[in-house]
């Protein structure tokens, strides 16, 4: 999103971003205020007085009901918040939502609204403003709605609620924007009139957080395996990868002193910092295995140039792809995939000279993954590393937001003269654009 | 220093925990962690934790009444852990104390809830992430006031909020924690005066506070919460509703009242201003209620002491100021003298009471067989509309309000009236509702006689007795003739009837009988099913007596009290039943139960005590007396040091100040066989020959046969 508002901006376009308080973001699994730098000064923000109820973890706002079976609230929660729009923990956001989209309108009139997902309440300011004002939307899906990425079936079918709302949203969206070719294809087998529309945008990674050069491990003080990302995988996943790590350091001399760091955010809410994983992670210390918590955005391209080697622990399957892949690729480091082998992130990795490929998620299997790339990270020429970061040029965020960005502009552009027989818009320059979603 | 309390109603991830605590530490705060959870199999994770302080709750309500685990079964996890946390003392203390209360589970979360209620400045959270930035802000500053926030702007959310609110946030707003905290509680107490709110508004919010305070065992602050709400409410009525809700709020848990004198002033004050209004059904309801507040029993029957006895005159000022009660005491007078006793035929005498004939049996056996009476005795009780009208005591104000006009006049004239026609005479026993209800109606030429013995003098009863219509009252001892008379102004007055102190009638003779062996060594007390009896007080004596001699043992003759009668009994027989179980179990005291033959027990009894704080004739120390026991009187602390007291109605020797007196009495008389048997022939000798029935039955010949 962060991204996206930039490259609005480079094409000449006034920005409105719209996003919830940054003390709601703190309230879910945290948020990286430095990643705020990077958005272009030129974009406005304006945050919203909403707040996810279901995280809230201060006791003194809870009523006596909630404090007495807080698990048992918050389901009679989500079920009244998707009353209003069809989606727990977010469906009543939308009333704020659009009316600020029309506050926004009113203001200084937009010409375009991009909603972003999730939440998918979102979708509902792009069609109010659509209803009352005809002002044109596209659609960032990212993972898709009526698809369940992970399990790769249908999320909801086109009669339910959720179908009537996606169907009347594509019917009339000037482009719709998904992470990878599977969901994509989805889309597009879906709605079939809309197929042409439906465009995929990957989610590529940020230059500046790959460390840029080629690396020197120290063998003497140990090999560090890294992950960095939010840990979303079940803990029996995390289970599995730790104990192919085990095995394999045990097996393999060169890792006998290696250690595995893990960064990111574990948990939301009142478990955040403390889930199941975490205490898996702390169990396995003696194993060399450290959790180090969330990371900053500056902090990230100095992480990456500290390790050695990484480990891509995946959720879902073809249907995703993962950001995470995009900058793992671009620290030019031997990467162990840790997802199953019918992955998205396979596809992306497939010619990646540091890969140990796709093995799944056995144990026996990738303690060999493990092996193999505790080998490459000594063996492998300065040349195989900068080879190995060229792969990843092409999913720069920059060059594919820039295309993504303009093929829109463009989409909008030629439908203009339909649009303008209805609304009357004003010239593509100078244009405004309204995007929800979080400001990163 | 930051305090941080956690809270576990299940093993947390100890990892993390440990290594969150260490941030914890590095920001200065002091971790503490209480657990529901079993403690003791983690107990070296613990240690390693280096926590400043570890406890364990209660991990069940095992040892708890079976209603509380009924209720706990039906409850959700969160109020379970609560119901076995809630009265742990260390958890409460950390609480009071803590700036940060956490929950680490869902099951601790209402935990947390209810003890941040407690402590209003501590910052409450859900999980050890929260608890963090919760540290984090407290050390950058004071985010959440560091104390409470001025009564005005509390007052103002009150009068916002009160009429809005569900019932069950004000609830929640003045819960127990909230209440149990002096801060919470004063706060709220000052919140319910607050000026400038609705008179409904502000009863309403002080008696969810009341509430809220009771629950949380602060009964006076509830008490005084709705009387000072009360003293900002211009309404007469409401007013004195909310004071009769304060002090009802101390009289139901056995407490005297502090604002008794305002809620009973209250009352009056709307009977008065409802009586000028000529509305004389509600000026009645009112005085009704200031009456029976103001004589309620726990004031007065169940306490070792009463506001009416220390100053009797002070005790009624209130009601003689209220012109509605003035009215009610407006002696009527009879139209017509009673006439003289017959010459012609034998005295028509009916005797009257209204359940309790316990006095009676030795009158209604003299003159049932006597040639100069034709007697019959009319149990009230045993006829549904003459119960009825006999206590219906709002009825009777309501007459004597209304000039006699009243449906209920005519109900007893209609029921009553052919009784009185048929009597010359008409001897009513107890001075409570039947004589009250008799002296509605003018009993023409009949004679009316009254009865009181002692309870009636700390009841309503007299207070709405027209005694112009009383012809003879008799009581049973000079001291309480002296109290009733202080008490009631119509028996000052020249309408007043003659007055008589005529001793109980009862059969001594059959008392006297031998001694056991061991008799001389056994202090014997008859009758302690009330409080007034006082029976620790004869314990206190025991136990001074066994300090000297362990062969002194104490008999405890009668009934129980029971506990149901008044908060205020079951707590002194609670005190007492501590007190005798040592003692019962060492042989100590025999508690005898109740018996029908007195004269038997007695057998037993070589010194008979009166402990009571009050009494009108105290026929269990005259049987003991007369049985040969040495009698040892407690200086009835009601009377004591008045012009009658017990001193003046027993003989000089028998009366004692304090248990130390009397426990040197007994070892005195004790002290050998003859002094100890001598003493006991002397008390025998007084007591047949002044109360037996065959000297005190000619008084009564005086009294009806003239």
């Amino acid at each position: 999103m962060r991204e996206t508002a930039n490259q609005f901006i480079n094409t000449g376009w006034d920005v409105t971003v719209v996003t919830i308080a940054q003390e709601s973001w703190e309230l879910d699994s945290g948020i990286d205020l430095t990643l705020l730098e990077q958005v272009d000064p030129r974009v406005k923000v304006v945050e919203l007085p909403l707040s996810r109820e279901d995280l809230e973890t201060d006791i003194r706002l809870f009523d006596e009901e909630r404090a007495l079976n807080p698990a048992k609230w918050v389901t009679e929660l989500r079920k009244r918040q998707a009353k209003t729009f069809p989606e727990a923990s977010f469906g009543e956001w939308r009333e704020v939502l659009e009316q600020a989209a029309l506050d926004i309108h009113r203001e200084h009139p937009a010409d375009l609204l991009l909603a972003s997902c999730v939440p998918y309440v979102n979708l509902a300011a792009a069609w109010r403003l659509w209803e009352e004002a005809r002002v044109p939307y596209a659609v960032d899906f990212r993972d898709g709605w009526s698809i369940d990425v992970i399990d790769g079936t249908e999320a909801f079918s086109k009669d339910s609620e959720l179908g009537r709302w996606e169907q009347k949203i594509l019917d009339n969206a000037v482009s719709l924007w998904v992470v990878n070719d599977p969901i994509a294809e989805h889309y597009r087998a879906r709605y079939p009139d809309f197929a042409d529309r439906v465009r995929v945008v990957r989610n590529g990674y940020d230059a500046d957080s790959s460390p840029g050069h080629a690396h020197k491990p120290d063998l003497a003080a140990g090999l560090t395996f890294g992950y960095l990302g939010t840990v979303n995988f079940t803990a029996t996943h995390l289970e599995t990868v730790l104990d192919a790590w085990r095995a394999a350091r045990e097996r393999e001399p060169l890792l006998a002193n290696a250690r595995f760091e893990v960064r990111g955010h574990i948990g939301n809410g009142a478990g955040r910092g403390a889930t199941r994983h975490a205490e898996i992670l702390k169990e396995a210390e003696a194993d060399g295995v450290r959790f180090g918590g969330p990371a900053s955005k500056a902090e990230v391209a100095e992480i990456y140039a500290r390790w050695d080697a990484m480990v891509l622990i995946l959720i879902g399957g073809r249907f995703v792809t993962s950001g995470k892949v995009y900058e793992y690729m671009a620290t030019g480091l031997p990467i162990v995939s840790a997802h199953v082998v019918e992955h998205d992130a396979s596809n992306v990795l497939r010619g990646h000279p540091l890969w140990t490929g796709a093995v799944g998620l056995d144990v026996e299997a990738m303690t060999e993954a493990f092996v193999r790339a505790a080998h490459l990270a000594i063996d492998t020429s300065d040349e195989a590393h900068a080879e190995a970061m060229a792969h990843a040029d092409q999913y720069t965020r920059e060059s594919l937001m820039t295309v993504a960005v303009r093929e829109l502009v463009d989409r909008l552009a030629a439908d203009k003269p339909e649009r303008v027989s209805v609304e009357g818009a004003s010239a593509l320059p100078e244009k405004s654009i309204v995007t929800g979603g979080p400001a990163s | 220093m930051t305090d941080v309390l956690f809270i576990a109603t299940k093993r947390p991830q100890l990892g993390i925990f440990t290594d969150s605590l260490v941030k914890f530490r590095d920001r200065g705060a002091k971790v503490y962690l209480a657990g529901t959870f079993k403690m003791a199999s983690v107990a070296e994770d613990l240690i390693r934790a280096e926590l400043d302080g570890v406890h364990q709750l209660p991990r069940n309500l095992n040892k708890r009444s079976s209603a509380m685990r009924r209720k706990a079964k039906k409850s959700p996890t969160g109020m379970r852990v609560w119901m076995q946390s809630q009265r742990d003392r260390w958890l409460r203390q950390q609480a009071r104390t803590a700036h940060v209360i956490v929950a680490l589970d869902p099951g601790a979360v209402y935990t947390v809830w209810r003890l941040a209620q407690y402590n209003t400045t501590a910052e409450a959270h859900f999980g050890l992430a929260p608890a963090l930035r919760a540290v984090d802000r407290i050390a950058g500053g004071p985010i959440r006031p560091t104390a409470l926030p001025p009564v005005a702007a509390v007052a103002q959310d009150v009068r916002r909020s009160i009429s809005g609110l569900p019932a069950a946030m004000m609830r929640t707003a003045t819960s127990r924690p909230v209440m149990r905290s002096t801060v919470g509680a004063r706060l709220w107490r000052s919140a319910v005066t607050a000026p400038g709110m609705p008179g409904t508004v502000r009863a309403t919010a002080s008696r969810y506070v009341a509430e809220g305070m009771e629950e949380a065992g602060r009964i006076s602050g509830a008490a005084i919460a709705l009387s000072s709400a009360a003293a900002k409410i211009p309404d007469p009525e409401l007013k004195a509703q909310l004071l009769h809700e304060s002090a009802m709020t101390e009289v139901s848990k056995g407490i005297s009242p502090r604002d008794l004198v305002k809620a009973v002033d209250g009352h009056l004050a709307h009977a008065d201003d409802q009586f000028a209004k000529g509305l004389h059904e509600s000026a009645s309801v009112s005085l009704y209620r200031a009456l029976s507040l103001g004589f309620h029993r726990v004031l007065h029957i169940d306490q070792l002491s009463s506001p009416l006895a220390k100053d009797a005159e002070a005790f009624v000022a209130p009601l003689r100021k209220s012109a509605a009660y003035r009215a009610v005491a407006q002696p009527r007078g009879r139209k017509t003298p009673p006439k003289s006793p017959p010459s012609d035929r034998p005295l028509r005498l009916l005797v009257t009471t209204s359940t309790n004939a316990n006095f009676l049996q030795h009158i209604l056996a003299r003159y049932g067989d006597h040639p100069g009476v034709e007697l019959r005795f009319l149990d009230l009780a045993a006829q549904k509309p003459l119960k009825r009208i006999a206590w219906a005591a709002p009825q009777m104000l309501e007459d004597r309000l209304s000039g006699g006009t009243s449906e209920y006049q005519r109900d007893v004239e209609r029921l009553m009236r052919p009784h009185l026609d048929w009597a010359d005479t008409v001897f009513v026993d107890w001075s409570v509702g039947p004589a009250s209800m008799l002296t509605t109606i003018d009993p023409g030429d009949t004679r009316i006689v009254v009865r009181l013995h002692s309870y009636e003098a700390f009841t309503r009863w007299p207070h709405m007795t027209d005694f112009s219509r009383v012809d003879d009252l008799v009581f049973v001892a000079p001291h309480v003739q002296q109290l009733v008379t202080s008490l009631v102004p119509q028996l000052r007055e020249a309408s007043a009837p003659r007055m008589h102190v005529l001793d109980n009638a009862m059969d001594l003779e059959g008392f006297r009988r031998p001694k056991s062996a061991d008799a001389r060594f056994t202090l014997g007390l008859i009758g302690i099913s009330q409080v007034a009896k006082d029976p620790r007080w004869a314990v206190d004596v025991l136990k001074r007596l066994r300090e000297h001699d362990d062969r002194y043992r104490l008999l405890l003759v009668g009934n129980d009290m029971n506990p149901k009668t008044s908060k205020a009994t079951a707590d002194y027989l609670t005190l007492l039943q501590r007190e005798l179980k040592p003692l019962e179990a060492s042989g100590a005291v025999i508690r005898t139960g109740p018996t029908d033959d007195v004269p038997a027990a007695l057998t037993d009894i070589g010194v008979i005590l009166s402990s009571s704080v009050r009494e009108g004739c105290h026929v269990g120390l005259m049987e003991g007396a007369a049985s040969a026991a040495a009698p040892v009187v407690r200086d009835w602390p009601f009377y004591a040091g008045k012009p009658h007291s017990a001193r003046t109605l027993y003989p000089e020797g028998w009366v004692v100040d304090s248990p130390e007196e009397a426990a040197q009495r007994i070892l005195d008389i004790t002290a050998t066989e003859e002094s100890w048997r001598e003493a006991c022939e002397q008390a025998s000798e007084h007591a047949v020959g002044t109360w037996d029935w065959s000297v005190v039955q000619k008084r009564f010949d005086d009294l009806f046969l003239g």
